[in-house]
């Protein structure tokens, strides 16, 4: 086009890109394609799907459990990342600015590496009702006993602090990752101008990670908004529907009632609704420029 | 080498996704030797199996077994993916919640041309078992195994509570008063100053042993409590079994059974369900926090086994005001319609409902399978390790003592809202008959 | 660095992380403490840090290095896992999806960032909504086109839907390049680099650090793979360590999983990823030191 233009690099550009767009194109376009086919078919795993329209979504508009599953996540999703990624920004400040030691990250990330199939069941056994030493303990002091999972109260914020408790430290990770990519020569300087350390955290860490906070936070809310494995696992979407989510929702339709083309619009749902919060966030964090280039 | 061959394998993934490489399945030659996939759940049964598959391979040498096994949740959610994906196991383990299901989408074979045309004598397996997996005149399997319902309890606890264990055996109910079986679980319920349910100065907030265990998480048959219960109180659950399309949870039989479950965790001789635990019922009796509780046959090896600290034993269900009843229920083996050995898919389930295989599975006395004289072997094993089982099969039974849980379509979403709408009903946020009622509604719905 | 002088603000900080340290650790030891437990005492034995009565035999029984009758006696069900032969398997698996899965997605992640070509923000914008496309819709999908390539059970099924790229890592190294120094890049321009020179000679040196993050953080989660390997490399000869927990599970309804056994063979599968951690942890502080101090 334009040879007054500066650089074109898309020749370069696609080869670059072409190995990811491959595994784009065939595990996640194809299927994501499939998917919402299915969600206006009345596929159900077993048949041939037949073309149903807007029945699907119709539907689930109606549908009570929808709106409740809706509702409790995102209940979930404000108890979530209201402490796994603030208490995670400032574990990671803690570490950026107290101490480097390998073996105090490493401890912080344990969590991180107990298999999810065991993440829940470990809880479960720490704070059960009548076995748990969580409840022992509250016994002794007088308290209790709390039905962690069982009490309707209880179970959603049970569950996020088992999240809370099994990311926060691979969140921080990414954090203190963006933070060291901050040059040093920035906090000296503050350092020497007298400013504290409160003010080096608002003036110099924020701004200057925003790229990263910015996808801590996008992945995170995505990531929050598929809760699954621990609610699978400790109260499977109970008491009554007290912590059925909509990835369990989703789950219950697709794998257990076979009712995949339904299960497959409410998962369109779910990702529109995702998409929006999405652009708003990147919008709003500005997520594609850096103060440091 | 054959790590090379793994890697290099790994990157020709980049060369096929790229596109360079065709798809292609591969043919086996007919008359060569064939392998079946044969899918169960139970590691505990594996190695059972495992001898069935061995004497099978010796009469048949030119087939061979090849079992895999995962974990409950876990074989569900394969199974049903790869038969969507039209690649199941040949043969696979079948229980009533998913089966209809398979049934209903022609994926398990009709095998009634098989048992009619090699004479497999259906009366050999335990009362009604073999017609469970019947439609019309179609059969989807051969039953394997069965179970049925009992009380367990703390042996030493109930001693010490002055309780005599000749008392269990002729225990009544009804849903007003709760007939002797309140009265036991009452007088096993401790609290922590040792005074018992029925004494009047019993503290109900500070319970120490609960006189009895239930089971919320009971889907919508109940098994493990309150469908037993309800079925001697008269209740059916729907119009017939298996296949029934009209279910009768709005029954004020059933719903009087779970008020009556209610009262138990209100006069504090059962924990509510919002402070009960999350870990199975049989943890719980063996930390001495639970004196009863009902107790399928499956879990026998859990109370009975080398393990267990405490001691435990089994008793009869309480007789209701239409006698004694208990679940019973069993599993069978299905052949996948889409099998390419369809011949030799049914000398394996032939075989593995046959008494050749089933004495060995009863020989180790981890189930009771389906053939009466296998069961008898199995409650021989469980005698010869000193295990008093004879309870489960007297049930068995029992002449109009039993009843099949229901199989019908929809068993997942039927279990999810009747499940609902008994835990909303126990912990308060609307009376039983309303719950049950709206859950029958939502339930009948399904098969309109 | 030079600063001792007390001050409190840091001590309430030092304060703070210790209170954070206490909470992460405390379920960690409670999972080994069940595996020092005898399967006996479990249901008994559950209010002290330390057990009464502390065994290996579930360690033990774990590897395979009991009997199946002392096995059973210790509470399990007599199965023994191969650890040997799955620890391979899931390096292999792990190290694969970790080293190509970072190449390419950096290539990716720095095209998004820095080359300038037309369509660029609407490509990336439809690579990230892949992040919102749920598993259990890729799950079905996926498995079909493994069987019809014949990879069932093989470590190329195995890898397939991860080794090209997954939306994460590209977003993530995208963000890390975006804050690289523009000048550095200028400069190269002029020395006569093409768009790949810069890339493998300024950018990937200069993004040491979260290279080596999302190297990490790919493996530990390829190492916690859990459902797509259970349905695709289900045979013993292609288990990976975390799919071998299934044994351990409930294994009908209305059972409880072996306990002991479960945080057993859990703390063992921690272990090779906790040592990975440490060593490259070391390595990348090095690194950072190195780079931070220019």
């Amino acid at each position: 086009m334009s040879s007054t233009k500066p650089r074109d690099d898309r020749r370069a550009a696609w080869l670059f890109l072409l190995p990811v767009l491959v595994g784009f194109a065939v595990f996640y376009g194809y299927p994501a394609a499939r998917g919402v086919w299915y969600s206006v078919t009345d596929y159900n795993m077993l048949n041939t799907a037949t073309y149903v329209g807007a029945e699907n979504y119709t539907k689930l508009l109606r549908d009570e459990q929808f709106w409740n599953a809706m509702l409790v996540t995102a209940w979930y999703v404000v108890l979530n990342i209201g402490s796994q990624t603030l208490l995670a920004l400032g574990i990671a400040s803690l570490m950026h600015r107290l101490t480097r030691s390998v073996v105090l990250r490493a401890t912080l990330l344990l969590p991180w590496l107990v298999p999810n199939v065991t993440i829940g069941l470990l809880w479960m056994w720490l704070l059960d009702t009548n076995l748990g030493f969580v409840n022992q303990l509250l016994h002794t002091v007088g308290v209790g006993p709390v039905g962690f999972f069982t009490d309707e109260t209880w179970a959603m914020p049970t569950v996020a602090g088992i999240n809370t408790w099994a990311y926060t430290g691979y969140t921080a990770l990414l954090l203190y990752a963006g933070m060291l990519q901050i040059p040093q020569y920035l906090y000296e300087g503050a350092s020497i101008d007298g400013a504290g350390e409160w003010r080096m955290f608002r003036r110099i860490t924020l701004p200057l990670l925003r790229p990263v906070l910015a996808l801590v936070l996008v992945v995170s809310l995505i990531g929050s908004f598929q809760i699954f494995d621990t609610i699978a696992v400790t109260t499977k979407g109970g008491p009554v529907s007290a912590t059925q989510v909509i990835y369990y929702f989703i789950y219950l339709q697709a794998f257990k009632y076979f009712h995949l083309g339904y299960a497959a619009a409410a998962a369109v749902f779910l990702a529109l609704i995702l998409g929006v919060l999405t652009a708003i966030q990147m919008r709003l964090l500005r997520a594609s420029r850096s103060d440091l280039a | 080498m054959i790590r090379t061959s793994r890697v290099g394998a790994a990157l020709l993934t980049l060369a096929v996704a790229a596109g360079l490489a065709a798809c292609g399945s591969t043919e086996e030659e007919p008359g060569a030797a064939v392998t079946l996939d044969y899918w169960l759940w139970d590691d505990n049964q594996k190695a059972s199996y495992q001898q069935c598959a061995d004497e099978f391979t010796k009469a048949n040498p030119n087939i061979t077994i090849k079992i895999s096994q995962a974990a409950w949740n876990e074989y569900w959610q394969n199974l049903t993916t790869q038969i969507a994906a039209g690649d199941a196991p040949d043969v696979w383990t079948n229980q009533g919640s998913y089966y209809p299901q398979f049934v209903s989408s022609g994926q398990i074979l009709d095998i009634q041309p098989y048992v009619t045309a090699d004479k497999v004598d259906l009366s050999q397996y335990q009362g009604g078992l073999a017609d469970l997996f019947t439609k019309g005149d179609q059969r989807f399997g051969l039953p394997k195994d069965w179970d049925t319902m009992a009380l367990v309890y703390n042996t030493e606890h109930l001693k010490a509570q002055g309780i005599d264990a000749a008392s269990l055996a002729n225990l009544t109910w009804n849903p007003t008063d709760g007939g002797t079986f309140e009265q036991l679980i009452a007088k096993a319920t401790v609290d922590e100053k040792g005074r018992n349910g029925l004494d009047p100065a019993f503290d109900k907030t500070k319970v120490k042993v609960f006189g009895y265990l239930p089971e919320w998480a009971d889907g919508s048959q109940g098994q493990n409590g309150w469908g037993n219960l309800a079925a001697s109180n008269g209740f059916t659950y729907l119009d017939k079994n298996p296949w029934g399309t009209q279910y009768k949870y709005d029954d004020p039989k059933l719903a009087q059974t779970i008020d009556w479950f209610k009262s138990l965790s209100a006069k504090g001789y059962a924990p509510a369900l919002d402070k009960a635990s999350t870990l199975s019922r049989d943890s719980l009796l063996n930390a001495g926090k639970g004196a009863i509780t009902f107790a399928g046959s499956w879990m026998i090896n859990s109370y009975l086994g080398e393990g267990a600290k405490l001691k435990f034993a089994f008793a009869p269900l309480p007789a209701g005001p239409q006698g004694r009843k208990t679940a019973i229920n069993g599993l069978s083996d299905a052949i996948w319609a889409g099998t390419k050995h369809k011949d030799e898919a049914w000398k394996w389930v032939k075989f593995l409902g046959s008494a050749d295989c089933q004495n060995i599975v009863g020989g180790n006395g981890v189930v009771f399978p389906a053939i009466k004289t296998a069961s008898e072997k199995a409650l021989a094993a469980h005698t010869a390790k000193g295990r008093d089982v004879k309870v489960f099969v007297d049930e068995a039974a029992a002449p109009g003592g039993t009843f099949f849980v229901p199989i019908t379509e929809h068993g997942n979403e039927v279990s999810q809202l009747v499940q609902d709408a008994i835990q909303s009903a126990i912990l308060g946020q609307s009376d039983s008959a309303t719950a049950l009622k709206k859950a029958n509604d939502q339930v009948n719905a399904l098969f309109k | 660095m030079t600063r001792r002088t007390f001050n409190p603000g840091r001590a309430l900080a030092w304060v703070a992380m210790a209170v954070v340290i206490v909470v992460t650790v405390f379920p960690f030891w409670w999972m080994v403490r069940t595996a020092l437990t005898p399967a006996a005492d479990i249901y008994t034995d559950n209010a002290s840090l330390l057990p009464e009565h502390p065994t290996l035999i579930n360690f033990l029984r774990v590897l395979g290095l009991t009997t199946e009758a002392e096995a059973r006696a210790a509470g399990g069900s007599g199965a023994h896992l191969d650890f040997a032969g799955y620890l391979w398997n899931s390096i292999v698996y792990c190290g694969l999806i970790a080293a190509v899965q970072t190449l390419f997605c950096a290539m990716a992640g720095y095209a998004f960032a820095r080359l300038r070509f037309p369509g660029r923000d609407l490509v990336f914008a439809i690579v990230i909504a892949a992040l919102m496309v749920p598993p259990i819709f890729t799950l079905l999908p996926n498995f079909i086109l493994v069987k019809d390539l014949g990879w069932m059970n093989t470590m190329a099924g195995m890898v397939a839907p991860t080794i090209l790229m997954t939306p994460f890592a590209v977003f993530f190294l995208r963000q890390f390049f975006l804050s690289l120094p523009r000048d550095v890049e200028e400069a190269a321009i002029l020395d006569g680099n093409g768009p790949w020179g810069i890339f493998w000679r300024i950018a990937l040196p200069m993004s040491r650090g979260p290279l080596i993050t999302i190297g990490l953080t790919t493996t530990v989660w390829a190492w916690k793979d859990y459902l797509w390997p259970l349905l695709v490399g289900r045979d013993e000869e292609n288990r990976l360590v975390t799919v071998a927990l299934g044994v351990f599970l409930q294994q009908s309804p209305n059972t409880q999983p072996d306990w002991t056994g479960l945080m057993a063979a859990s703390t063992l599968s921690v272990l090779p990823v906790l040592l990975l951690l440490v060593f490259v942890g070391k390595r990348l502080v090095q690194s950072l030191n190195f780079t931070g101090s220019k």
